[in-house]
């Protein structure tokens, strides 16, 4: 059962499940998978039947049992992306050994439990007709691109991914580099994506300057373009994007609720008064680039 | 034994227990819905509403995570009393229990407006917010001077029969002056504390974290200043007080009671866990049994010093 908080357009795929779930969600594995990042893969079959890509989860960093008691550093829930699932019940995020929640996470064995809410805003938006999508990523936003790639792929699309970096250490996926042909990332390659990496450090050139570069090759029709990463990212692609190929991103703000009530996590949006705002817990985190006032996006 | 009575009464308000969740922290009341059974608390205080729709501060932050608590600047961010009556207020009383409305204006008469409109709905109660320090024009005025604060509540008296509950700011020098001028103006409760006003710095930046500069600390690190305050207050008025201020689990919610809050609201702790409310209940419950005490307003101001 779909019920979305709003409507989605008429022929596109609902992009939200049914409300969110609180839960405890059992740690099956956690794998250090590139310098300082790690993969955590949960049993959450709840989460499997109803998430979409781009929906995010929120997590209490300390054991469940210990909700009772307040906690001096990582009080508040974390949100992490849904990075990928694993049917029959498993669900994988990935996060960074960064900051208090981060490291706590971080510290979680196989056999432990989460405390999750979720699936929690609204994911990308899949239109039907779609036969091409370009995928932009950079550093961390690099985390729910494999659930995109594989619900991309499992409804025929084709899947072009350019991602990018300050430098490799930056994202949480291995980076190769072939002799000939520029750097790849071997995991996004296996889910079937066409995939180019750059790093600014290695590289040289930044990925909107690849996206810019390659916009030409794109056909006209069939084709959209996906985001997620830093604002300025974003907000580069949004005029590279205008008026051409339909752009949805992923944005990030600091969040207390999660769940559209505390007006946290706001961003401005386009309107005729020009001062509302979204959430980007409960409106968002993936919104129509047209939906951005992104003069008003603070960087 | 036979079970404990957790029934308390606000002005004319009855809770069949002294668990509330607190203001701005519900949003209207439909966000959270089914994460817990909010119909269990005692009563749901909603986020404050103001005559017109207000758009709050400026994003990017509007909060900030500090050790154990929060800053935040949403500035009074609301839907207005129109869309409140017509779109959020029958979500909220379909929780079944009492709910809250909480008021700010500009002047008396914008608080007094909002106190009118709600006089005919089935809210139990009206909270009076003169303390949220996010707004420059409006809360803080009033809340840090007992003078305006008895003006508002004098105002919004005159505008309704509900209970009133003017909400205080614990950013003043004599908090208790403030509640019995707010208690000869008629109010029928005293709720405290609002969030403490406070600042965080990006050092890098050497910039404010907030937009707005400053905000309101909340949770567990402000709670020994707000039991403080809620000690104060009680042994200054006859009224009833509700007692709030990092209240993260039962043990947390007796202080205030036992410091002399007839009630108590849960705010911050929610958003790690939404069925905070609940559990405390739960767990004032087992401690009214495991003492042997019948009712808890048999608790309330029982302090010995």
């Amino acid at each position: 059962m779909s019920e979305p908080h709003t409507s989605p357009p008429p022929g596109t795929q609902a992009p939200s499940g049914s409300g969110p779930l609180r839960l405890q969600a059992e740690v099956l594995e956690s794998e250090r998978v590139a310098a300082n990042h790690r993969r955590l893969l949960l049993r959450a079959p709840q989460i499997v039947t109803t998430a979409q890509p781009g929906q995010f989860l929120h997590i209490w960093c300390h054991p469940p049992e210990e909700i009772d008691r307040p906690p001096s550093a990582a009080l508040l829930r974390r949100p992490y992306s849904i990075s990928r699932l694993r049917p029959p019940d498993g669900v994988e995020i990935l996060l960074r050994v960064r900051g208090n929640g981060g490291r706590l996470l971080a510290a979680k064995a196989a056999g432990e439990s989460l405390d999750i809410i979720g699936p929690l805003g609204h994911g990308f938006r899949i239109s039907p007709g779609l036969s091409l999508a370009v995928i932009v990523a950079g550093g961390i936003g690099l985390a729910p691109v494999s659930f995109l790639v594989e619900r991309l792929g499992g409804l025929g699309v084709r899947v072009i991914l350019l991602a990018g970096a300050e430098t490799d250490e930056k994202i949480p996926f291995r980076v190769e580099r072939p002799q000939a042909g520029g750097a790849t990332l071997p995991e996004m390659e296996a889910l079937g994506a066409e995939v180019t990496f750059v790093s600014e450090s290695v590289e040289g050139v930044r990925i909107t300057e690849v996206v810019q570069a390659r916009l030409d090759e794109l056909p006209g029709e069939g084709a959209a373009m996906f985001a997620v990463g830093p604002r300025a990212m974003l907000k580069r692609l949004a005029e590279i994007a205008r008026g051409g190929l339909p752009l949805q991103v992923s944005l990030e703000e600091r969040m207390a609720c999660g769940l559209g009530a505390c007006r946290s996590c706001v961003v401005p949006a386009r309107s005729a008064d020009g001062a509302s705002y979204k959430t980007v817990c409960r409106d968002g985190p993936v919104f129509d680039a047209s939906e951005i006032d992104w003069e008003r996006l603070t960087p | 034994m036979t079970k404990p009575d957790l029934g308390v009464t606000i002005g004319s308000m009855a809770m069949k227990n002294p668990v509330m969740i607190a203001s701005g922290i519900f949003g209207y009341g439909d966000e959270f819905a089914g994460l817990a059974d909010y119909g269990e608390l005692g009563a749901l205080v909603l986020k404050t509403i103001t005559r017109e729709p207000r758009q709050g501060n400026p994003p990017a932050h509007r909060t900030v995570e500090t050790p154990a608590g929060m800053v935040n600047a949403i500035g009074l961010e609301n839907v207005g009393l129109d869309a409140f009556l017509r779109d959020k207020l029958p979500a909220a009383l379909a929780h079944g229990t009492n709910v809250v409305a909480s008021i700010a204006g500009d002047t008396p008469e914008g608080f007094a407006e909002c106190a009118r409109s709600l006089d005919g709905t089935d809210v139990a109660a009206i909270e009076i917010n003169i303390s949220c320090p996010n707004v420059k024009k409006g809360g803080m005025a009033f809340g840090v001077d007992a003078e305006a604060s008895a003006e508002v509540t004098a105002a919004v008296r005159a505008a309704t029969k509900k209970p009133i509950i003017p909400k205080l700011t614990p950013n003043v020098t004599d908090i208790a002056s403030v509640a019995q001028a707010c208690e000869r103006a008629g109010a029928d409760a005293i709720s405290l504390t609002n969030t403490f006003s406070a600042m965080v710095i990006d050092v890098e930046g050497r910039r404010p974290l907030l937009a707005a500069g400053t905000g309101g600390l909340s949770g567990p690190a402000i709670r020994p200043a707000a039991v403080y305050r809620v000690h104060q207050v009680a042994q200054a008025v006859e009224v009833p007080v509700v007692g709030m201020g990092g209240i993260w689990n039962a043990n947390d919610a007796l202080e205030f009671i036992i410091a002399g809050a007839s009630a108590v609201a849960v705010g911050t702790a929610l958003y790690a866990d939404p069925a905070a409310g609940n559990r405390i209940v739960a767990g004032i419950r087992e401690y009214l049994q495991r003492h042997g005490i019948r009712q808890v307003s048999d608790l309330v101001g029982s302090i010995q010093l």
